[in-house]
């Protein structure tokens, strides 16, 4: 349904995600998920994967979600999600809002299977991918969100694959709407998921959630580093809407790659004795190859 | 315990959440602190309180009673006063600072425009205090012992109030229509004014503090000092002090065509400014560079604008007089050597550089001093008066503030010290030990987290034309538009209190800041609170700080 | 009415009388013509029901269980690998005590690759908290989809239809396919539980730590042995709505004056009771257990019905690789230790892969045993394509 440019602009924090959850202090997950479902509000479905997410808001008995939630495996959360729609229908109840989300495993790996599927046969399905860039709920290890350079508990000498691009396989799914967005720019990422949900058919948001556990940072960097992801090319802003990349974010002053770097634990051994090592320059190529390819 | 839900399956609505806040080991806080803007105001203005009301209320009304509470004379500072506020500011760092002081003048003019009322604390306490001198520090300490419900009366020399508010500063700064209201304003929470009475001369000092229980001395440095060169009691020689409270006392001079000024001061612009509208042609005599001149930088501006002369590195040697009237200046160039005594560079003459300046007058604004005529108090170095923490002179119960104790210095200092000294004459009638609790600490740019401001332009004060200017003795700078200024308040970072930015309350993972219901502030949920530290890394203001978990 | 039918089309016809709102199956041999059969009915608008295709086995059971926690009606049918790839999804329908109706075709499982009948698949997933039932023919494999969702929706517990694939899923047979009035009548809308919905807000899928887990199990065994009643009830009610016996937990055959008793599920019994019947015609006494109820395990009935035999002989389509005959395991185990005296249970292990399984072979089985008791043995197994050091 069509919402005014007030209403999708509008700031909601109404706690359907809140307090009491196990997640460490200053996660970018637990941020993400509070403003996914506050955007959505209070007729919203939530078919959350295994991961972080599930395990610290889910424990019997006080979750600390306040929309019904369901999990089920690590992997399937789309098809689930799929499920969920197909009743709906059947059984003529709705509107509802169905939201999927899941991290990396089970967006793009373990789980690429279900997205696609249900991608590909038109569900509407929001999918919602919390990209922290790696394994976290396991313990670090490297995913195939992992970018260029990190370290992880199974890359422990950095990464060297360069990270799969979600939002573009999502979009060639032919789906009608994918977004990306970061939680420290919190009216846009609502302003997506408000949009998303106003379009029928599946859609796919990727935010970048970082960990500061996993990227080695204080929690109260979160924020900070978000927006650095972002002035340095390295996670580039932008909707595509039918196929057609529009509403790119463009960076305002462009930000050296060291500066995001430095402030992280899994990138320490980019930088020996504070300089950078050949690494840095190809993570900056990385950087640069983004902003001439999305006009950033 | 409750027996297990079929499937696990629970209802959201009975969940009791879990208690995170024992995971913590830091804890958020709201420490309100001092802007750079009050830390410098020598009066110890609320800039802050006075800017975010018409920030985010644009309500003239209630910003006029914030500022009016430690400041009430509004209208004068905002023209006067030479605004240290903004060289404190912290948005100097990231674009430019606040127009504080143009803020300053429209809320007091708003005051003004619609007769608003100061507002009496405490009514009829018995005490009484008399207040010597009717300038900033007078008018300041008779205030606020008014508004304590203290009786007050004021003695004032000369045959109008505001010292050398009124006898100083000319009308094209200060237009006396506004000083007259401001003042009225403050007489009417009750205060006694007699003019005309000197005291020392006509009342003794000692009569007053017999029958008062505390006296305030605000007596100021009025005496002009001309230097000493041959010449100087010529008719034609004024002292700047003289000159212009015999202008602003609508008395016509008559300065002839060529009108020299010697000194560097405020009180030396002053004059050559007035002497321009008189209609001469003015110079000003210096023996140093612009650099060492102690007057506000916008005043010499304002002055060369006007098309005044300055010539540096020039002292004066000798009057030159023809029949017993003074027909130029002889002066010689001076060159810059090591700095003296004063820490300015120490000027030695050139020999052979002499040369004559006519001049119809002569003026100088050469320093000032106190007036000590029957006023027996002690000095400090014979020059200014002596006055202890409290304010207090070398006599019990008398207290003095304002230029006769600090120097030559300005009307919000003065206002600062008479404020001061009025909580110190309360203490000292209630035989109270002032307080000595700690100061909050002052927040610095460096703390600010400034991302969330965009660059907006400061808002610019325009004069009329130079040629509009000299024409008459009217205000240069016109009325400011209400709106202009509401614009520009917006523009304060409302440094170290919190002005519902929403950042913490959007941004805590944990929701764990609430909205609360009586004050409407934000406030931590320390049950939930892990400490992590967003709020406190992502308040613009400074607002949340982390301290250790008790 | 009385039709000469696939039985997979059978069991397509009486699963879409059941009105399922959520079908979502991925095609794998022998299943096919059962989904088949169903996108056409659905596609003809002579069923209302959403049919998802989806892209895995693992997808389609997601999709069920995503429905049936939304509150739809949902079913599913796969086989063999494709039981086995959603093997995580069966245990957590289990565990989430949803009424989740699943049509297994039986079917032998890789490696090496075999698309021909055996019992391997379901066995492997007998543990995981599913009510697992066997159909001895077409009929009753039609038959025990109406009750199954029955079932389900009365214990809240997923009920897996087990049914011999190509040997009945492929076999043109008389099925009696009831009235779609009896179907209604006898099995009332689905009125879920626990479901998501945002007018009551439910968290389903939490996480249980040590404090809990083990409860969690506990009532989910608890709750497989009481659905015995249920089973029971449903059959006996089934039998008064259409007609017929059908299902139930255990059936017996010439048991009461037999010497030796066979134990067997799924479409085997067939043969062995027309073996059985040849050698009463011989003067042996041979008697037959058959299993509907495979999960929840009837060892109280077996051990009824054969406390006074003292030779029983279990036949299976399946086997636990290093420790030899699963159902055998069940079998012994019904009975108490100290009582086991003389009795002689014995193993064997045919029709793996698909294998044919002769009345020939089955005479040998009896005579065997009736000799002496036989620990386990693979029966009609080619010794000749064995080599020395395998045997």
């Amino acid at each position: 349904m069509e919402q005014s440019a007030e209403e999708l602009n509008k700031i909601e924090k109404k706690d359907l995600f809140t307090s009491g959850h196990r997640a460490c202090g200053g996660c970018g997950q637990a941020l993400a998920a509070r403003l996914v479902a506050d955007a959505s509000g209070e007729n919203t479905i939530a078919c959350v994967a295994t991961g972080c997410l599930e395990v610290f808001s889910s424990p019997y008995p006080d979750p600390s979600w306040r929309i019904p939630f369901l999990h089920s495996l690590f992997e399937n959360a789309a098809a689930v999600a799929s499920g969920v729609e197909a009743a709906y229908k059947a059984l003529n109840k709705g509107p509802v809002n169905i939201i999927a989300q899941g991290g990396d495993g089970s967006t793009a790996d373990i789980g690429f299977q279900c997205i696609s599927g249900m991608l590909e046969r038109g569900h509407n399905v929001l999918y919602v991918c919390y990209d922290n860039e790696a394994y976290m709920n396991t313990g670090v290890q490297r995913s195939s969100f992992t970018p260029f350079g990190a370290r992880t508990s199974t890359t422990p000498m950095g990464n060297k694959t360069r990270k799969k691009n979600m939002p573009l396989l999502a979009a060639d799914h032919g789906i009608p709407y994918v977004a990306t967005a970061t939680v420290d720019d919190f009216r846009d990422l609502q302003r997506k998921v408000k949009t998303a949900l106003s379009i029928e058919g599946p859609k796919y948001i990727h935010i970048l959630a970082p960990c500061p556990l996993g990227w080695g940072h204080h929690g109260e960097l979160t924020v900070k580093i978000c927006r650095l992801a972002k002035d340095t090319g390295i996670f580039p802003i932008y909707e595509i809407i039918h196929g057609k990349v529009t509403n790119v974010r463009k960076i305002p002053v462009k930000v050296p790659v060291e500066e995001y770097l430095k402030l992280q634990g899994r990138f320490k051994h980019l930088f020996k004795k504070g300089e950078p090592t050949p690494e840095v320059a190809e993570i900056q190529e990385i950087a640069n190859q983004n902003i001439e390819r999305f006009n950033l | 315990m409750e027996k297990l839900p079929l499937g696990l399956v629970i209802d959201l609505n009975k969940v009791v959440p879990y208690k995170t806040g024992s995971w913590r080991t830091l804890m958020p806080v709201n420490i309100m602190q001092i802007p750079p803007c009050t830390h410098a105001c020598p009066a110890g203005n609320d800039i802050r309180g006075f800017l975010r009301v018409l920030a985010e209320k644009e309500d003239y009304k209630q910003a006029w009673h914030v500022l009016a509470r430690a400041n009430p004379l509004p209208a004068t500072c905002g023209r006067v006063c030479p605004h240290p506020c903004e060289a404190g500011c912290n948005r100097r760092d990231f674009d430019s600072s606040v127009a504080i002081n143009c803020s300053e003048r429209r809320v007091g003019d708003y005051g003004l425009e619609h007769n608003l009322e100061h507002k009496k604390l405490v009514s009829g306490r018995k005490e009484k205090i008399a207040v010597v001198g009717s300038g900033p520090a007078g008018l300041s300490c008779a205030f606020h012992l008014a508004k304590r419900g203290f009786k007050v009366k004021i003695f004032e020399a000369n045959g109008e109030p505001g010292g050398m508010m009124r006898y100083g500063i000319p009308p094209y700064r200060l237009p006396n229509y506004i000083l007259k209201q401001e003042i009225d304003s403050i007489l009417r929470l009750g205060i006694d004014l007699e003019c005309n009475v000197k005291v020392g001369v006509n009342i003794p000092l000692d009569q007053l503090t017999r029958e008062y229980n505390a006296v305030f001395l605000g007596i100021g440095a009025q005496k002009g000092l001309a230097i000493d060169l041959p010449g100087k009691d010529a008719e034609n020689v004024y002292t700047g002090v003289d000159f212009l409270k015999q202008v602003n006392s609508g008395k016509w001079m008559e300065i002839g065509k060529d009108v020299v000024v010697i000194g560097g001061g405020n009180t030396a612009m002053d004059c050559a400014r007035v002497a321009k509208r008189l209609g001469a042609n003015v110079s000003v005599v210096y023996r140093r560079t612009r650099m060492e001149m102690p007057a506000i930088t916008a005043e010499i501006d304002e002055a060369m604008e006007e098309r005044i002369m300055f010539r540096y590195h020039t002292n004066p040697v000798k009057l030159v007089t023809d029949e017993g009237r003074v027909v130029g200046i002889l002066s010689v160039q001076m060159e810059l050597k090591e700095p003296d005594a004063s820490g300015r560079a120490r000027p030695v003459p050139i020999s052979g550089s002499e040369a004559f300046i006519p001049a119809d007058t002569v003026i100088m604004a050469t320093g000032q001093a106190v007036d000590y005529d029957g006023i027996d108090v002690q000095t400090v170095d014979n020059q200014w008066m002596y006055a202890n923490e409290f304010l207090m002179t070398s006599i019990d119960g008398v207290f003095a503030g304002g230029d006769a104790v600090a120097g030559l210095e300005t009307v919000s200092l003065g206002i600062g010290q008479g404020s001061r000294a009025a909580s110190a004459i309360e203490d000292y009638i209630e035989g109270n030990v002032e307080s000595s609790l700690a100061q909050p600490p002052v927040v610095y740019s460096r703390d600010l987290n400034t991302y969330y401001y965009n660059k907006q332009k400061q808002f610019n004060k325009e004069a009329v034309s130079i040629h509009t200017r000299l024409k008459n003795f009217r205000e240069i700078y016109p009325s400011f538009d209400l709106k202009d200024i509401i614009e520009e308040s917006k523009r304060c970072f409302s440094c170290g209190l919190c002005f519902h930015c929403g950042n913490c309350y959007m941004y805590c993972p944990d929701n764990a800041v609430k909205i609360s219901p009586s004050t409407g502030g934000y406030e931590f949920d320390l049950d939930f609170c892990k400490g992590c530290g967003l709020c406190a890394k992502e308040c613009p203001c400074h607002y949340i700080q982390l301290t250790l978990e008790k | 009415m009385l039709k000469q039918i696939e039985g997979s089309r059978a069991v397509a016809e009486c699963v879409a009388m059941c009105r399922p709102n959520v079908i979502s199956a991925y095609p794998i041999t022998p299943q096919t013509h059962i989904v088949e059969d169903l996108a056409m009915i659905v596609g003809q608008g002579k069923l209302d029901a959403e049919f998802i295709n989806v892209e895995s086995e693992f997808a389609a059971a997601s999709v069920v269980l995503g429905a049936s926690a939304a509150g739809a009606r949902a079913y599913s049918a796969t086989s063999s690998q494709g039981l086995l790839l959603m093997c995580e999804v069966i245990y957590c329908i289990a565990g989430m005590r949803l009424p989740i109706v699943l049509t297994c075709a039986n079917r032998a499982i890789s490696a090496p690759l075999s698309i021909w009948n055996d019992q391997q698949d379901s066995m492997a997933l007998r543990d995981a908290g599913w009510i697992q039932l066997h159909a001895e023919d077409n009929q009753e494999a039609a038959d025990l989809h109406i009750q199954a969702f029955k079932i389900a929706e009365q214990t809240s517990l997923p009920v897996m239809v087990c049914m011999d694939g190509f040997i009945l899923t492929h076999a043109y047979e008389p099925v009696d396919i009831p009235e779609p009035k009896q179907v209604d009548h006898f099995l009332p809308p689905f009125t879920p539980k626990n479901i998501v919905d945002p007018r009551s807000p439910k968290g389903i899928g939490l996480f249980a730590d040590p404090r809990f887990y083990l409860e969690t199990r506990y009532i989910l065994h608890r709750a497989l042995e009481k659905s015995e009643a249920t089973i029971k009830a449903v059959s006996a009610d089934f039998a008064k709505t259409f007609g017929r016996n059908s299902g139930g937990f255990i059936k017996t055959y010439k048991l009461e004056a037999a010497d030796l008793v066979i134990i067997s599920m799924g479409s085997v019994v067939g043969t062995i009771k027309e073996l059985i019947d040849r050698m009463e015609e011989e003067g042996k006494k041979v008697g037959l257990v058959q299993i509907c109820s495979y999960r929840p395990f009837p060892r109280h009935e077996i051990y009824n019905v054969l406390k006074d035999k003292m030779n029983i002989v279990v036949l299976e389509k399946s086997v636990s690789l290093g420790r030899g005959g699963i159902l055998a395991s069940d079998v012994r185990w019904s009975f108490p230790r100290a009582e086991k005296k003389d009795r002689n249970i014995s193993s064997f292990i045919a029709g793996l892969g698909g294998r044919n399984i002769p009345m020939d072979d089955l005479r040998y089985m009896v005579e065997k045993v009736e000799k002496e008791p036989v620990e386990l043995e693979f029966l009609g197994l080619k010794k000749e394509l064995i080599s020395e050091k395998d045997l």
